[in-house]
């Protein structure tokens, strides 16, 4: 149709033009320069599609390294030397005392908080228990409960320092922490050490104490629902409407909702999870449980499309000779079609569940926004996700939060990129050319 | 016991019935060793299978419709007690005093806020084990009944294939369906509550007002600040114009340049790195957006002499999201000028045209209709996104074109109104609704018409 419109316009054209007979002169000056003006532009326009290009380059490695260079302190804590008399603080307690089945009720009995700061006011005056996170006492006892024998000497613990010292030692802080800091420093009584708490702990009001484990397993537990719920609906789906389908109005409903629901914003699934899950059928609120129903019912359709496209480039002589030596229908799906198209299914599956992974609102919505001092124990605890936690501490007002995000953020990119690197080593590896 | 480990019982129960089935069909293959063939219909795992799902998909069915029906059964019958008739009559301390009742049963909770509650904590305990039992053992009688049904219609001519490949399509149609029903789910949960905020709030104020300060309780016929006009502009300032203005531009050239102009080699590198950023998840382009970007730009319009600039502006949010979007339109441009005939392209270039110039004028033409499809899945896209404009752009509603100003948009104030300590029925929930409302209808609307354009288009040149 295009081509018809083009030949009239041309021979429109050709009536039109009064026609010159001389013959032109690629030579001349002006032939010369005009060709030198269509070569200008074309180099501009390559140039400007290298720009758009790096433009995104720019853009991306910008943001990685604006991650990493705060990130990389959030793995980091500062430390202050602290001298425990043990025999003098706990009056005389033994090792013997704090091993064994009551080692938790003597430990208990002991009043470490109250030791750690009789330690610290001793050794830094009276200011001294501000020095240290509200996460130290604990730290003491553990060190207790790993090596009894500490109670009868006199050891120097590190042990974790105050938000904002820690900021001051990290980077700029505020004037009164920088001096603190700066005379904590010609005693050699700081040092920085790697945060295991922040891999291991939960949400704190102090940043210096927080740590990801509760967000990471709960998201890791609404993955599992997801998964769970939304790869066998999806390859059902697939393997229904490309294998067995019949051409008709609910087949054309079922794509159209398919392909929409592919593109609604998240936004709305979590709208879907609240009025459906929590207030009709009363599901338990900010749960893991429901977090997973509505994520599965977001990717769902993702691995439908994925799976099709993955059926559909399963030779047709396959099945023709799985139908021809007496396997029916249903065996010929699940016997060989299926096997053949998996990977490309569970490349498509990867990528949808990285999506989920990374997805916050619909999780705010029904209300995964709540502070979680502890991990999930159960489907139906009260639980949060990584990037919601994400979301939680870009809040805060306090500065030491700003590393613990971007320290979190890196977390939850490694785990991303990983997916989405296995998927197309996956898709490399298992591709196979009919 | 929990319902977590009376599924994983009836899922062990059905395992046996597989393996009771598949034994009992065994037996027949044995008897009919010798004999003439084709005795027995089906392999013997068929029968198993068969056995399996008569057994649990009842009982599976039974526990979810008892999971869903059973709270109400109980409160009914905590209510029935005479101890509960001088609970308050209001609604709300009543459903408080019930569910930390319910909480102190189920021991989530030891110590009791309200008096009452302590007093009814025992009944509930009583009437939860008493359902929760009777629904133990409907669960068992149905699976015991189901499997010993289908055992005893075990036959060495029992078509067992038949019969399972039936339940395997109907349960493949069921999948499908799905789609269907969430996509309904979703318009009948939003048409819903819609419906009750618009019987509180005019439609027409919703609509064309454009004073947005939502009030918690409205008034009939007053302005109870629920006109919506300054948050569509805000959407579609943010969404389909600033954001715009970044993606289409790189999205396209870049498409252009990788395609066009690249070698394989650039090409092999470049499309994963693309492919990276519209991996990075939204809550990380909005941490961006707001820690680097938004200062960055504030500082900008400050040295031009823009003395209002805000530190929430429409601009950081709006180019974030631009930058999101790149490889959306990227991809879709890709693939509509993969789409257009070689022939073209070589006439043009035989011609004597230059590259770009067949691009401008014989390749982009012809793959406009996929490009323009393309743009409006990625407008789509964007007025949907929320955590970009949640962290980066404002809260207050804001009717200018001026992009340093601060600016919100519709999925900021759905998390705004839904994230607030509010009763279900309250109009701030269910304004979110509405906003879901028009956000919903909007985007179906562009991602059909794009869909459409999209296969219209390729169908064109196939």
């Amino acid at each position: 149709m295009s081509l018809c419109a083009w030949s009239n316009a041309i021979v429109k054209h050709m009536n039109n033009a009064t026609i010159d007979p001389t013959p032109t002169d690629w030579n001349g000056v002006v032939m010369q320069k005009r060709i030198a003006k269509r070569y200008a532009a074309e180099r501009r326009f390559k140039a400007m599609g290298f720009i758009a290009v790096a433009l995104s380059t720019v853009f991306l490695a910008f943001l990685l390294f604006t991650m990493l260079g705060q990130g990389l302190r959030g793995f980091q804590r500062t430390e202050i030397a602290v001298e425990f008399d043990f025999p003098a603080l706990t009056s005389g307690a033994t090792a013997a005392s704090i091993t064994g089945p009551n080692a938790d009720t003597t430990l208990n009995s002991m009043d470490i908080p109250g030791i750690v700061e009789l330690a610290v006011s001793q050794q830094y005056g009276d200011q001294g228990s501000e020095l240290l996170t509200s996460a130290a006492a604990a730290n003491v006892r553990q060190k207790l409960a790993d090596n009894p024998q500490l109670v009868t000497a006199k050891p120097t613990l590190w042990l974790p320092a105050d938000s904002r010292l820690d900021v001051a030692y990290k980077r700029a802080g505020e004037p009164a922490a920088e001096k603190t800091v700066a005379a904590l420093e010609q005693k050699d009584a700081l040092r920085s050490g790697f945060n295991w708490t922040f891999l291991t702990g939960a949400d704190a009001t102090d940043p210096s104490a927080v740590g990801i484990w509760a967000a990471f397993k709960g998201s890791l537990m609404t993955m599992a629902i997801t998964l769970l719920l939304a790869f066998p609906i999806g390859v059902f789906a697939a393997l229904y409407l490309e294998e067995y389908a019949p051409k008709n109005k609910l087949t054309d409903m079922i794509e159209v909702s398919i392909n929409n629901l592919a593109a609604v914003p998240s936004i709305i699934f979590g709208l879907l999870g609240l009025a459906v899950f929590l207030t009709m059928f009363g599901m338990p609120r900010s749960s893991a449980l429901v977090g997973g129903l509505t994520l599965a019912l977001m990717t769902m359709p993702v691995i439908v499309i994925a799976g099709r496209n993955a059926v559909k480039s399963v030779p047709p002589s396959i099945r023709e000779a799985a139908l021809g030596i007496g396997a029916s229908p249903v065996q010929v799906v699940f016997h060989h079609v299926l096997p053949l198209a998996l990977p490309g299914i569970l490349t498509g599956t990867i990528i949808g569940m990285a999506r989920a992974l990374g997805e916050t609102a619909p999780l705010l919505m029904i209300g995964m926004r709540a502070f979680i001092p502890s991990a999930p124990q159960g489907f139906t605890d009260a639980a949060t996700a990584l990037p919601v936690q994400i979301y939680l501490w870009s809040d805060e007002v306090n500065q030491g939060f700003v590393e613990k995000t971007s320290a979190a953020i890196i977390v939850l990119l490694i785990f991303l990129l990983g997916m989405n690197a296995l998927a197309i080593y996956l898709r490399n590896r298992f591709e196979t050319r009919w | 016991m929990t319902g977590t480990a009376l599924l994983f019982l009836v899922l062990g129960l059905g395992l046996v019935a597989w393996i009771v089935g598949r034994a009992r069909a065994a037996t027949f293959v044995r008897a009919a060793k010798g004999g003439p063939r084709g005795q027995v219909n089906s392999l013997p795992s068929y029968h198993g299978w068969f056995v399996a799902v008569c057994a649990v998909v009842p009982a599976v069915l039974f526990m979810f419709i008892w999971q869903s029906v059973s709270p109400a059964l109980v409160t009914n019958m905590v209510l029935s007690a005479p101890v509960a008739a001088d609970l308050p009559q209001d609604g709300f301390s009543r459903a408080a005093i019930l569910s930390e009742a319910r909480a102190m049963a189920q021991g989530l909770q030891t110590t009791a806020f309200q008096a009452q509650s302590e007093k009814l904590a025992p009944l509930y305990k009583d009437a939860l084990s008493y359902y929760s039992w009777i629904g133990m053992a409907g669960t068992l009688v149905l699976l015991f009944a189901g499997g010993a049904f289908a055992f005893t219609r075990l036959k060495p001519d029992f078509r067992a294939r038949n019969k399972v490949e039936r339940l395997v399509m109907l349960g493949l149609l069921f999948a499908s369906l799905l789609a269907i029903i969430t996509t309904l789910g979703i318009f009948a949960s939003l048409i819903f509550e819609s419906y009750q905020f618009f019987s509180m709030v005019s439609p027409f104020e919703f609509l064309f007002g454009t004073d947005w300060n939502p009030k918690s309780v409205v008034t009939p016929g007053a302005d109870n600040g629920y006109g919506a006009i300054p948050l569509f502009w805000g959407t579609i300032f943010i969404g389909a114009i600033i954001a715009m203005l970044v993606a289409i531009p790189l999205g396209l050239m870049s498409a252009i340049f990788l395609t066009q102009y690249a070698s394989s080699n650039v090409r092999k590198w470049m499309k994963p790195i693309l492919e990276i950023l519209a991996g990075v998840p939204t809550v990380v382009y909005g941490y961006f957006a707001a820690l680097t970007v938004a200062p960055a730009i504030r500082d900008f319009a400050v040295m031009l002499g823009v003395s209002n600039a805000a530190s929430d502006n429409a601009l950081a949010a709006g180019i974030v999201m631009g930058v999101m979007i790149i490889p959306l339109v990227s991809s879709m441009s890709d693939d509509s000028i993969a789409a257009v005939p070689n022939a073209m392209r070589d006439g043009s270039l035989a011609m004597g045209a230059t590259k770009s110039e067949t691009i401008k004028q014989v390749l982009l033409p012809a793959a406009l209709p996929g490009v323009v499809g393309g743009v409006l899945l990625a407008v789509s896209r964007a007025i949907g996104e929320t955590m970009i404009v949640v962290m980066a752009a404002g809260y207050t509603a804001n009717l200018t074109a001026n992009p340093f100003d601060t600016i919100t948009t519709v999925t900021v104030q759905i998390v705004a109104l839904l994230t607030g300590d509010q009763d279900f029925g309250s109009p701030h929930t269910l304004a979110a609704f509405a906003l879901g409302l028009a956000l919903f209808v909007t985007t179906f609307f562009l991602n059909y018409v794009a869909l459409r354009v999209v296969k219209r288009y390729r169908e064109a040149y196939e």
